[in-house]
């Protein structure tokens, strides 16, 4: 099975001032692959995330998504981030919209959908998430979980070619993190190309194909999640591991 | 079973008792007591009556001026307010030189320069072939003045949304003007409407330095009427009172609106 990575990094920098976040990064991610990437707080890991969809803008390096150079004078960039779906930690759902506004939004504005088709793409996703009963329901209605389903069926009716996921599950609740989780396996399933900013163990090894260890802004392990959980080869790995295995 | 049982009906009326005195909003009770005692004294007094029916005329221009000079206002203040927040540096800095300009300016000599220094310009810089008449250059300086008032009240409530309302709109391939179009201003704007309202009622209070260029407006009328008659008491009362019932519908209609916003939340 010989294809072309759908997105790739090359030696990518980005500084905020003084604070060297990510620091020369180069990964390659394959269609329908899950990369999961773990690593400690202030490691980089969303700003990495943030830099594929031009949230951020690399100092330095070159991001190909798609087979488009983002980091290109002139790219199209609200083209590319139209084909990438990402979902935060704070879901940032849009307070003065209902589920189905939400979902509809970006459909109608960036794809030009008619009102019908919109909402038919957008009912046929919130079922999906498991929630089509909230559809006219505000975004302060919902529950943490259901909110974040939510975000997950505005980034799908976009049709994404790629999923990423900001720490999903970071601000939920205990018993909501599994409704989220539940969701985003089935993406997996379903062959979606997804990178995933988690600490969810249980996600990384049921779904990833690779698990990526990111320190200090570089990329100390990267393997699959049974080598990384049972086996890491570094020491840093190793003592991150031990603090979030308790 | 001699228990005591306490009905419902008791518990509500227990309830309803229990309103304190200070509970009651008695700015309110002291203006609608004096507004049925002076209106009712007003309305019988034919001097007053004469007062009010020769001022309505300047009634009717303070409320266009203040109308047209109002949405100028709201426009030149959306579009200052987006540079303010712009990151495109010249646009940034034109809305803060028109806002720090025109704010350090008091309104009576905006009015005055607008109505004898660039009217008079653009009909000369046009060979009079565009002239417009004062109450044009009135509007457009008070529309001017209070657009920079606006511009920060914009800014502030554009600011007040959160950062990830806009990557997530732009996250979905909205541009930028796309995303502040159907994201950011519709919950900017509920932020903003109690301010709004407030600048509406203070710009309808401005709307009397129109008089200084020799508009008939409400203020203009009841000089004219004090001049001609001599009876100051009852020329600028009418005066006063016709300001106040307008001020003071402006902010019963703002509460209702602050109001419906808190329910709507």
């Amino acid at each position: 099975m010989v294809n072309e990575p759908i997105i790739q990094m090359r030696d990518v920098h980005k500084r905020f001032g003084q604070v060297h976040a990510v620091r020369g990064v180069s990964l390659d991610v394959f269609p329908a692959e899950v990369v999961v990437i773990i690593g400690p707080s202030g490691s980089g890991k969303s700003t990495l995330l943030r830099c594929i969809n031009h949230l951020e803008t690399p100092t330095s390096g070159k991001i190909i998504v798609d087979g488009i150079d983002a980091t290109a004078k002139g790219a199209d960039i609200n083209a590319l981030r139209a084909e990438i779906g990402i979902v935060f930690q704070l879901f940032n759902l849009f307070p003065h919209l209902t589920a189905l506004g939400n979902v509809t939004l970006a459909q109608r504005v960036v794809r030009k959908r008619s009102k019908e088709e919109a909402e038919a793409i957008a009912m046929e996703q919130l079922t999906k998430v498991g929630i089509p009963e909230k559809a006219h329901v505000y975004p302060d209605q919902l529950s943490g979980g259901q909110q974040q389903r939510v975000a997950i069926a505005r980034s799908l009716a976009m049709q994404p070619k790629i999923m990423m996921f900001d720490e999903p599950t970071s601000a939920l609740d205990p018993e909501m993190i599994k409704e989220v989780l539940d969701v985003m396996l089935e993406l997996a399933n379903e062959g979606m190309t997804m990178v995933v900013v988690s600490h969810e163990m249980g996600f990384a090894k049921a779904a990833a194909d690779r698990t990526i260890f990111l320190d200090e802004g570089v990329i100390v392990e990267d393997t699959t999640p049974e080598g990384l959980f049972t086996a890491p080869k570094h020491e840093r790995t190793k003592l991150f591991l031990s603090k979030i295995l308790h | 079973m001699a228990e005591p049982t306490v009905t419902t009906a008791e518990l509500k009326g227990a309830k309803t008792r229990r309103i304190s005195l200070a509970d009651v909003p008695w700015w309110a009770v002291i203006i609608v007591v004096l507004g049925v005692y002076i209106g009712y004294a007003v309305l019988t007094s034919e001097t007053y009556l004469k007062v009010i029916s020769f001022v309505m005329e300047g009634v009717k221009l303070t409320l266009q001026t203040t109308l047209l000079a109002f949405i100028l206002a709201l426009v030149l203040g959306l579009l200052g307010g987006l540079g303010r927040v712009s990151k495109n540096p010249i646009l940034y800095a034109m809305a803060t030189l028109y806002v720090e300009v025109i704010r350090g300016l008091p309104m009576l000599v905006i009015i005055l320069y607008m109505g004898f220094v660039i009217g008079p310009a653009i009909r000369d810089l046009t060979g009079g072939r565009f002239d417009p008449p004062m109450l044009q250059r009135a509007i457009i300086g008070l529309g001017f003045g209070y657009g920079a008032y606006l511009t920060e009240v914009y800014r502030a409530g554009i600011q007040s949304i959160h950062r990830g309302q806009m990557e997530a709109a732009r996250s979905l391939g909205m541009t930028y003007f796309q995303a502040m179009r159907h994201v950011i201003l519709p919950q900017a704007f509920r932020i903003i409407l109690p301010p709004l309202v407030n600048n509406l009622s203070a710009l309808l209070k401005d709307s009397s330095l129109i008089s200084v260029i020799a508009l008939s407006d409400l203020l203009q009328m009841g000089r004219l009427y004090v001049s001609r008659t001599f009876r100051a008491f009852e020329g600028y009362n009418t005066v006063a009172l016709m300001y106040l019932v307008m001020t003071l519908a402006l902010s019963l209609l703002g509460r209702v609106l602050e109001r419906r916003m808190k329910v709507g939340e």
